[in-house]
């Protein structure tokens, strides 16, 4: 059975959304999505998969009140406690048993209406071994980004030129809201937040929303589209624990990728795969991330990125959308929107950022600090 | 689908604030319970073996995360452990500028697996890879068995 996706719907991102609830900002990215894909969502779509997590949104048990918004009230809905490419596998997986034939995953934020995001990431350490310490949470983003760099060889200056590059990227993105002329010397003089980690060199928070349909091959040809095919799937998981996980290594992103190269048989990533969108959420991230993806060789990513390599017009370009450092970090819904500008690509619909003759790519996400999860999806135009 | 009119006079936005209101106990569980005891009576670290696997967990648990054995073999973790990983936070709880700044650190013990992160009581210049580090309790009167009873780590030499 062949998945693809054959509708995408963004709203946002912007830095806040006052105008809109959370249910209206889905709704639009719903709308935008079943407009895309030529359904209606209350006759062609036959399941629905959201993500969500309860302390970003306010509510218990917030998964929930997800159906309504997208067309999935009196309807089989799933809800995924993750990021979005954890939804996308779930639909995925849901169309490969033959049950169901069109599924819409949802992920959003609305993380402008947090008015204690530390203290909801300080929530997610160990009660026991780690919470009662205190201390604003992203030490665990320095500590990493100090045992990543000193491990890998790669620099302060590279991770800086990442920061250059994906939020130069944005500018050509109309979704993002982190757009920005920045150069590698405003990043390296900027602020210290926790060392070596810069704070321009964090993500700034993002409010959005996101929407794929994704339907059988059987379908799409009824549905008269073509979709952008999902040709594997992977997740995987370290120790939550701070103290025994691997801190040189995203070892999560290793294994997630391992499953979906695996699934679609690609043997030497690097060669097969044109283009990545990965987690940046800190600047040190897209490195770590590209070297655990095996698209960059061990410590060269930094390199790979200081020659121009991962540019929009590089040999091997990453996060042209702009990559959460340029679009802004939309929490749960970062991965979704990294396999929607991956499928955007391969459709010709990237616009200013097109890339030129792409034809398979890799989208990965991870969860954000303090976690240790993370997954990994890879598109392509061929079946 | 999707809005036929919209609003521009940002003076008619309305908002509500609320939170979530959550108490909870956390139960340390039988690993917690002899090493937060032994901790706080006899000042003592201890971790738990898996001879399995030949891996000794800090902090102790009652399953291996390798092969998933039960553990009961426990054993005091060596009184000096190394820095291995460091960083200096400059921002407070609300992402606003520390008054001062605080290095953090992952540090390990000889022969075990996982460690302590921790608050390294050290002038920033002075914290480097490899810095031999001490725990430094709370009195014993003042422990209360919690992971706070570990005050600080400060450099060996002290």
């Amino acid at each position: 059975m062949k998945v693809g996706i054959i509708g995408i719907g963004i709203a946002g991102f912007r830095t806040t959304t006052p105008e809109l609830s959370w249910k209206e900002l889905t709704y639009e990215a719903a709308a935008k999505a079943y407009q895309d894909a030529g359904v209606d969502p209350r006759k062609d779509v036959k399941a629905f998969v959201t993500c969500a997590e309860d302390y970003w949104e306010g509510f218990g048990i917030f998964d929930e009140f997800t159906p309504d918004q997208i067309g999935g009230a009196l309807r089989p809905v799933c809800t995924v406690c993750g990021d979005g490419i954890h939804g996308l596998a779930t639909g995925f997986m849901q169309i490969q048993t033959g049950l169901v034939d069109v599924v819409a995953v949802e992920a959003h934020s609305k993380i402008s209406d947090l008015l204690t995001y530390e203290g909801v990431v300080q929530h997610a350490l160990d009660p026991i071994w780690n919470k009662p310490l205190r201390g604003h949470p992203f030490y665990v983003a320095g500590l990493e980004m100090n045992a990543f760099l000193r491990a890998s060889g790669n620099t302060e200056k590279h991770c800086a030129a990442v920061v250059e590059k994906n939020r130069n990227n944005a500018l050509r993105n109309g979704i993002a809201a982190y757009g920005a002329n920045v150069d590698l010397n405003d990043i390296l003089t900027s602020e210290k937040a926790f060392d070596p980690l810069k704070k321009l060199e964090i993500s700034g928070l993002a409010d959005g929303a996101v929407v794929l349909v994704l339907a059988s091959d059987v379908a799409a040809k009824k549905l008269k589209r073509k979709p952008v095919w999902i040709k594997g799937v992977g997740w995987a998981n370290d120790s939550p624990s701070l103290e025994t996980r691997e801190w040189e290594r995203a070892k999560y992103a290793e294994l997630a990728a391992q499953m979906a190269y695996r699934i679609a048989k690609v043997k030497n990533p690097a060669r097969e795969i044109d283009f990545a969108e990965v987690d940046d959420r800190f600047s040190y991230k897209e490195l770590q991330h590209l070297e655990s993806l095996g698209l960059a060789k061990k410590g060269q990513a930094g390199k790979m990125t200081a020659n121009g390599d991962t540019a929009l017009d590089g040999k091997f370009p990453v996060n042209a959308s702009g990559g959460s450092l340029g679009c802004g970090d939309v929490v749960e819904a970062s991965g979704l929107h990294r396999v929607a500008e991956v499928a955007l690509q391969l459709r010709g619909d990237a616009g200013k950022r097109q890339l030129d003759g792409v034809k398979v790519g890799i989208a990965q996400s991870w969860r954000g600090i303090p976690t240790t999860s993370g997954a990994v999806a890879i598109m392509g135009v061929n079946q | 689908m999707t809005f036929i009119e919209k609003t521009t006079d940002h003076r008619k936005l309305r908002r509500w604030e609320g939170n979530i209101e959550a108490d909870y106990i956390y139960t340390s569980g039988l690993a917690g319970e002899r090493f937060f005891t032994e901790l706080r009576k006899n000042g003592r670290i201890l971790a738990t073996h898996c001879p399995r696997c030949d891996l000794t967990y800090l902090p102790p648990r009652m399953y291996c995360e390798r092969c998933l054995a039960e553990l009961r073999d426990w054993k005091e973790v060596p009184a000096t452990g190394r820095v291995e990983a460091f960083t200096v936070a400059r921002l407070d709880e609300e992402g606003h500028e520390a008054p001062e700044p605080q290095v953090w650190a992952f540090i390990k013990f000889p022969g075990i697996h996982g460690g302590f992160v921790h608050i390294v009581a050290a002038p920033e210049e002075k914290v480097k890879r490899g810095l031999e580090v001490r725990p430094r309790l709370k009195p014993q009167p003042l422990r209360t068995g919690e992971i706070t009873d570990i005050e600080a780590f400060e450099p060996a030499e002290h």
